[in-house]
């Protein structure tokens, strides 16, 4: 009887250990190694053809298409009135909601203290950096003359003009300014210790490379105090800049007369659409990383796959909840342009996009992430997360160039067809994977001292027969 | 005292748990070394009070907050200053001249602008970064080692070493500065 | 350094431009729209482009049926061009003052050499007015022949409207202060209402309680289209009168 007890009492500590990477302690040494074999691992051939295929479709669809762009006009992209807004900025929109996975991750879950992020947060960080990029690309592809981009900074010139404050593109430049740069110095920051850690690891062009970006990192108490000090200055800081970004974002069309944009609600809407997409994107990036990458299935685990799911379905219902709220109202408000811009959305010859979006961004992850199990299972988060990323894709296609289509003037009302969005579209997105693949070989991708600061934390605690996980408070 | 018994040495005590190096710390202040002769360096955060050493001085939130106002001043120059370098005075629909929401988000915008960028040179500042002369380190300090690097005189550094080898040190050697 | 009794608003200034347009005498025979291409040096697009929605015109004829078909009824033919709105939705939103308020003559002016191309303003303009440069356009011969020399052109990636002929407002005020007198109600007109066989556009001061445009946009039956935006078009239509 006692033996038996015993032995479950033992088999149940295992599966703790085995389920937790936070209980599942490693020695750092290991886990640097570990890291590092990752990191420096040659790229195979696949690698080398998933690259270039990649560097191709930049090279071409980027800036090649690109450079026509800019040659032949905006002709070349399918606008026209009254659809004066295309592709490129559903693409805008779309790279800023994927921007925002990172900063929720990052700084939201630092600040409430949630264990599970600690695997995650450069991979994370790594999408906003890298996702608004694609962001600011994708908006100055949509300017009619773009090489005169510096008119909308504020600098003394000899126009003797500064940017115009009222309009909310304006704002929207600060903003994606703002964002991105701090977003790049809060993943610059937790990264100092791990290209420490790389440095004192390799020999060689690394050696320099890490050296440099080390900045002469020790350790030291003092080291340590200040980057923590500006850690949670920026954890808390940076919660309320991406609020802004992606509020000023819907601005752009909350403070537009047009019928179907010009909603009180798309500040949060759009927020709660962002997360969305940036949760099922970083889910995406995790399963591929754990996927393909060397010893990452010891730091990525069904445990986080299964917290993100969580979030997900959460954030899913609270999308729907926005989304609802936003129909309803305008459904009641009985506009009669709003009424045509509805019934074009459901029942015109795009309403399938309408049907998708909200079979993808609802119905699959509620159907899919219920479940404890399921959750764990990086192939299906992962195939939630992409359905997302399309259903998130479409929602900003129906809010943009559908939209529009519809307005008080229904001589100009004419139906979208993209052009040179398509494969510049597409090169956004090899470009994002490109700087991701080669992040991956040249940054430790893991937060290595976090991941020990957060092992030395937990430990398994008896509270009379049961044994549970305890954690301290560190800091 | 002879010049050579007055060299200054510097010890780098290395251990790899956190009980044996807060003892040595109390070992230390007990032979008389003074904290300022004493530093810490460690692969992971150790908090000062683990170690029982006195709290480290960060310039970094004056530093932001500094940033923040100066930030501030930008975003005021912007929204209520700029409007009137103008050619001319420029009205856009009915809107007032200096409109009042959007100087909020200006203001916001370039206030956090000016924090955050200034909470990263902060660490730069605080931590002389970028610092690329020879340094006191072993590598072994990033595999979650923690180091405890202490001044002594040639006189002591036999003393010391023996105690600190004895509360369990990996290693007690002289730190010699080396490129990173 | 601009001082601030300098910075007035709109409602203090005099000057002001209207249009009435008689929708019930309009024969809908385009003329307008050729002589506005014509005085304004507004490019030639081509079929293709006219064919995508990407037609260049800054006045527009608009036409509809009514009911279904076999019952259909054709309402009266409608010009649509830019209000000029005293409370303009588009000049707010544009990042680079390209599109700004006159305040001498309380139109709508669109300084095309700030345009960066972002065309908020075009996608804020409730009447779907404005016209952009897609691309670079070739006029067929003789075109290039017969530019108005008194009216700038406009390349590639620059957003483009009516501007109520300010050629025309100007030319007739500097006239008539060498003459030292005011420019007289009918003195010049807008290319469109020359060019209209049928009158039915009228072009004048409506702040001038004297004009014939003021006479008629008083008249009682006068719609502002999409008056409800509270947009202050300058603009009146007449139809079913």
């Amino acid at each position: 009887m006692t033996d038996h007890k015993q032995h479950t009492e033992h088999s149940h500590e295992e599966h703790l250990r085995e389920k937790h990477l936070m209980l599942d302690p490693l020695p750092r040494g290991k886990m640097n190694e570990m890291v590092m074999e990752a990191m420096t691992t040659p790229p195979t051939w696949k690698w080398w053809l998933v690259f270039s295929l990649l560097a191709a479709f930049v090279a071409w669809g980027l800036f090649y298409k690109w450079g026509v762009l800019i040659a032949k006009g905006q002709g070349e992209a399918g606008v026209m009135r009254p659809d004066y807004w295309g592709i490129f900025l559903v693409n805008t929109v779309f790279w800023i909601g994927i921007s925002h996975a990172g900063t929720f991750i990052s700084a939201i879950l630092r600040v409430f203290k949630a264990e599970f992020r600690r695997p995650f947060t450069r991979a994370a960080e790594l999408m906003t950096t890298f996702g608004l990029v694609q962001a600011g690309f994708s908006i100055f592809m949509h300017m009619g003359r773009v090489w005169l981009f510096y008119w909308l900074m504020p600098y003394p010139n000899q126009r003797l003009l500064w940017p115009n404050l009222h309009s909310p593109l304006t704002w929207d430049l600060l903003a994606i300014t703002t964002y991105l740069l701090s977003s790049t110095m809060y993943l610059f920051l937790p990264l100092i210790p791990d290209v420490a850690m790389a440095r004192d690891r390799s020999t060689g062009w690394r050696k320099n490379l890490y050296k440099i970006l080390a900045l002469g990192f020790r350790g030291t108490e003092g080291e340590w105090t200040h980057l923590r000090n500006a850690m949670s200055i920026f954890a808390f800081a940076i919660i309320p800049v991406m609020f802004s970004v992606h509020t000023i974002v819907s601005w752009d069309f909350a403070a537009a007369t047009r019928p179907g944009w010009s909603s009180t609600i798309f500040g949060p809407y759009f927020i709660v659409g962002a997360l969305h997409s940036g949760m099922g994107a970083a889910v995406v990036v995790l399963a591929v990383i754990r996927g393909t990458m060397k010893h990452m299935n010891y730091f990525v685990r069904g445990e986080h796959f299964d917290a993100i799911g969580k979030l997900m379905l959460i954030i899913s219902m609270a999308w729907a909840y926005f989304f609802f709220n936003d129909y309803m109202v305008q459904w009641y408000g009985g506009d009669k342009w709003t009424q045509q811009l509805l019934h074009f959305h459901e029942a015109g010859p795009m309403g399938w996009m309408w049907f998708t979006m909200l079979i993808t961004n609802i119905a699959i992850p509620w159907a899919l992430l219920w479940n404890a199990k399921w959750r764990s299972n990086p192939w299906i988060v992962g195939f939630v997360g992409i359905a997302i990323n399309v259903g998130m894709w479409f929602e900003r296609y129906i809010i943009i160039p559908i939209s529009v289509t519809i307005n008080r003037m229904p001589f100009t009302w004419r139906m979208y067809t993209p052009g040179i969005e398509v494969p510049m579209g597409i090169g956004t997105v090899a470009l994002f994977i490109l700087l991701y693949m080669a992040a991956s070989k040249l940054i430790p991708l893991i937060p290595v001292w976090e991941v020990q600061e957060g092992q030395m934390a937990h430990e398994l605690k008896k509270f009379g027969r049961e044994t549970v996980v305890s954690v301290s408070e560190l800091e | 005292m002879t010049e050579s018994e007055s060299k200054v040495v510097d010890l780098l005590a290395v251990f790899s748990d956190l009980a044996p190096a807060a003892d040595a710390v109390e070992q230390l202040h007990a032979m008389g070394v003074h904290d300022d002769s004493m530093n810490v360096i460690s692969g992971i955060p150790v908090t000062e009070a683990m170690l029982g050493r006195p709290r480290q001085w960060t310039n970094v939130p004056r530093i932001a907050m500094g940033g923040a106002i100066l930030g501030m001043g930008a975003g005021i120059f912007l929204a209520y200053i700029s409007p009137f370098l103008y050619a001319y005075p420029i009205q856009v629909s009915t809107q007032s001249f200096i409109p009042g929401p959007p100087t909020v988000v200006v203001l916001f915008e370039l206030t956090m602008l000016g924090m955050l960028l200034s909470t990263f040179l902060g660490v730069f500042l605080d931590s002389f970064f970028p610092n690329y002369r020879p340094m006191k380190y072993v590598p072994e300090i990033s595999d979650g080692k923690i180091a405890i690097l202490v001044e002594c005189t040639h006189v002591e550094e036999k003393k010391i070493t023996d105690v600190l080898k004895k509360l369990g040190a990996e290693s007690v050697k002289p730190a010699e500065a080396q490129h990173l | 350094m601009i001082r601030p009794e300098e910075i007035k608003m709109s409602a203090e200034e005099t000057g002001k431009w209207g249009m009435v347009i008689n929708q019930d005498i309009c024969t809908g025979c385009q003329a307008c729209v050729a002589a506005c291409a014509m005085e304004n040096n507004i490019t030639f697009v081509g079929e293709v482009d006219a064919g995508y929605g990407r037609s260049m015109h800054w006045i527009r004829i608009e036409r509809f049926w009514e009911g279904e078909y076999p019952e259909v009824k054709m309402t009266p033919q409608q010009p649509m061009l830019c209000q000029q709105c005293g409370h303009a939705p588009c000049e707010p939103v544009c990042p680079a003052f390209a599109t700004v308020h006159s305040q001498a003559e309380q139109l709508n002016l669109q300084v095309y050499n700030r345009c960066v191309g972002t065309r908020y303003c075009a996608n804020n303009c409730p009447y779907q007015v404005r016209a952009f440069n897609w691309r670079d356009y070739q006029r067929p011969e003789p075109l290039p022949n017969q530019f108005n020399p008194d009216v700038t052109v406009r390349r590639m990636g620059v957003m483009e409207k009516c501007t109520f002929c300010i050629q025309r407002i100007h030319k007739a005020q500097d006239k008539a202060k060498s003459e030292g007198r005011e420019v007289v109600d009918g003195e010049f007109t807008t290319a469109c209402a020359q060019a209209c066989p049928a009158n039915a556009i009228v072009f004048g001061r409506v702040d001038n309680p004297e004009s014939l445009v003021s006479q008629l946009a008083h008249k009682g039956h006068g719609v502002k289209h999409l008056e409800e935006l509270g947009t202050l078009p300058n603009v009146t239509y007449f139809k079913g009168g």
